[in-house]
């Protein structure tokens, strides 16, 4: 089975539970187990290509970085535990060192479940799912549909406004003041024109017969099977399978309590 | 909830999250370069933006939900889009439109005055950062970098939510957008000798 058939409501509850459960754990063992076997799973079942996926992943290896070293200088430190670095104020033991490395693989981690996701479900099957499996409100859904589908608009929108301040010759902005003014000369039109345009379609849209009733049909139809439960207990048991190898070689680690 | 809404507020929520959710990826990159300047504390500094669509939203349309649903809204969008924090970030956009929800429901969804739209912008920090807690593991860092990272978080939250979705508000209610909302109608009824004309 392709990750792209794994019903995407299902999906995204998946990739939060797993967010949910790698929390408790603060070693660096288990987030990176699973982080490389989610990654696996992604080019494997779900058939993406290394360079896309490395492409999105990389910002967050950086972000991780700076999670660690902020982690490191500013780690609590808990007596008893063993000291491995001494500097003035700063002293740096084994169990903190460990603990932001942990800090910094989980973001990795979550990064990789989150990929699997973006990477392998379309916006509108996503929302169809919410619609049909979470019961999402019809009005709210295709409210979200609709507002999604205004983003090329509003591109193109945003070069219209731009070219007019050119013609107007409205100055570069320079200082920090006319960066402000500049953002505010932007964002103002554009979100008068997509509201006009947002109750424009709204009036198209209950004048086409659009009631938001729930009890409605669908053409594109999103199901559930025994499969995509199935998908979901694999993820959980990648986290579980991570923590036990972690445990084995004893770097298993939750918070001990000191909140 | 939704059943008072009409089809038109649901859809001006919707346009709100979208435009905000492009913001917020923005503000995700400025937060970046924050983050490596400062550290940890560096999104705190400005993570009352993330708030903003909670405030506007809710001062626009003045109904139940709309901080809660334009908050999430914003956030689906952005894991629509394609941002790869991915589905979490659907929690994270209820979790902080639930502490602004939950000032405009202590008034009962009637007091949309200054303070108000403050405290609303301190709620999210407040909601946001006992998620931040537990999911980026807090737990493991100083006590008072913590604090401190709350309080700039707080202050945050009530300058560029409260303040800043106020002020942008306004300017759009000005510009006749928004003559059929209540905002609208409070801004002709108020102060006609402005010369606001639809």
């Amino acid at each position: 089975m392709l990750l792209h058939e794994f019903n995407p409501s299902i999906k995204a509850f998946t990739v939060i539970v797993c967010v949910l459960i790698l929390s408790v754990f603060f070693d660096p063992v288990t987030p990176f187990l699973t982080l490389v076997m989610t990654a696996a799973a992604t080019f494997i079942f779900g058939r993406v290509s290394f360079k896309r996926w490395i492409l999105l992943f990389s910002p967050f290896i950086f972000m991780a970085a700076i999670y660690i070293w902020s982690a490191l200088v500013f780690s609590k430190t808990i007596e008893g535990e063993t000291l491995i670095w001494t500097w003035g104020i700063f002293t740096l033991t084994e169990e903190s060192f460990l603990r932001a490395l942990s800090l910094g693989m989980r973001v990795l981690s979550f990064t990789s479940l989150s990929l699997l996701f973006i990477l392998t479900t379309k916006p509108t099957d996503f929302l169809l799912s919410l619609m049909q499996q979470c019961r999402l409100p019809p009005k709210l859904a295709y409210g979200i549909m609709a507002g999604y589908r205004f983003l090329p608009l509003m591109k193109e929108e945003f070069e219209i406004i731009k070219s007019a301040h050119r013609i107007r010759g409205v100055p570069k902005a320079r200082t920090f003041h006319d960066k402000a003014a500049e953002l505010k000369r932007y964002t103002v039109p554009l979100l008068a024109g997509a509201i006009r345009k947002a109750e424009r379609t709204a009036m198209a849209m209950e004048s086409k017969g659009f009631t938001g009733d729930k009890n409605r049909d669908f053409y594109h139809k999103i199901s559930v099977s025994w499969k995509d439960w199935a998908c979901f207990a694999f993820f959980i048991g990648v986290i579980l399978i991570s923590a036990y190898i972690s445990w084995l070689f004893g770097f298993l680690q939750f918070y001990n309590g000191e909140l | 909830m939704l059943e008072k809404w009409k089809l038109r507020e649901v859809i001006v929520l919707s346009v709100l999250a979208v435009v905000f959710a492009v913001v917020y990826l923005a503000f995700l990159q400025f937060g970046n370069v924050l983050y490596g300047m400062f550290g940890l504390i560096g999104y705190d500094l400005i993570f009352g933006i993330w708030f903003i669509v909670s405030i506007i939203a809710a001062y626009i349309i003045r109904k139940p939900g709309a901080a809660f649903l334009s908050e999430t809204i914003a956030a689906a969008i952005e894991v629509m889009i394609g941002n790869a924090v991915g589905p979490r970030l659907i929690l994270s956009g209820m979790i902080q439109g639930i502490g602004a929800e939950a000032v405009f429901a202590a008034t009962k969804w009637n007091n949309y005055r200054t303070w108000v739209l403050i405290a609303a912008g301190m709620g999210s920090s407040v909601t946001s950062f006992i998620w931040g807690y537990y999911i980026s593991g807090y737990a493991a860092l100083s006590p008072g970098y913590v604090t401190a990272m709350f309080f700039v978080r707080l202050i945050s939250g009530a300058l560029l939510a409260g303040l800043l979705g106020k002020w942008m508000s306004e300017s759009l209610a000005k510009t006749g957008a928004l003559n059929s909302f209540p905002i609208g109608k409070e801004l002709k009824r108020g102060k006609p000798e402005n010369g606001i004309t639809a």
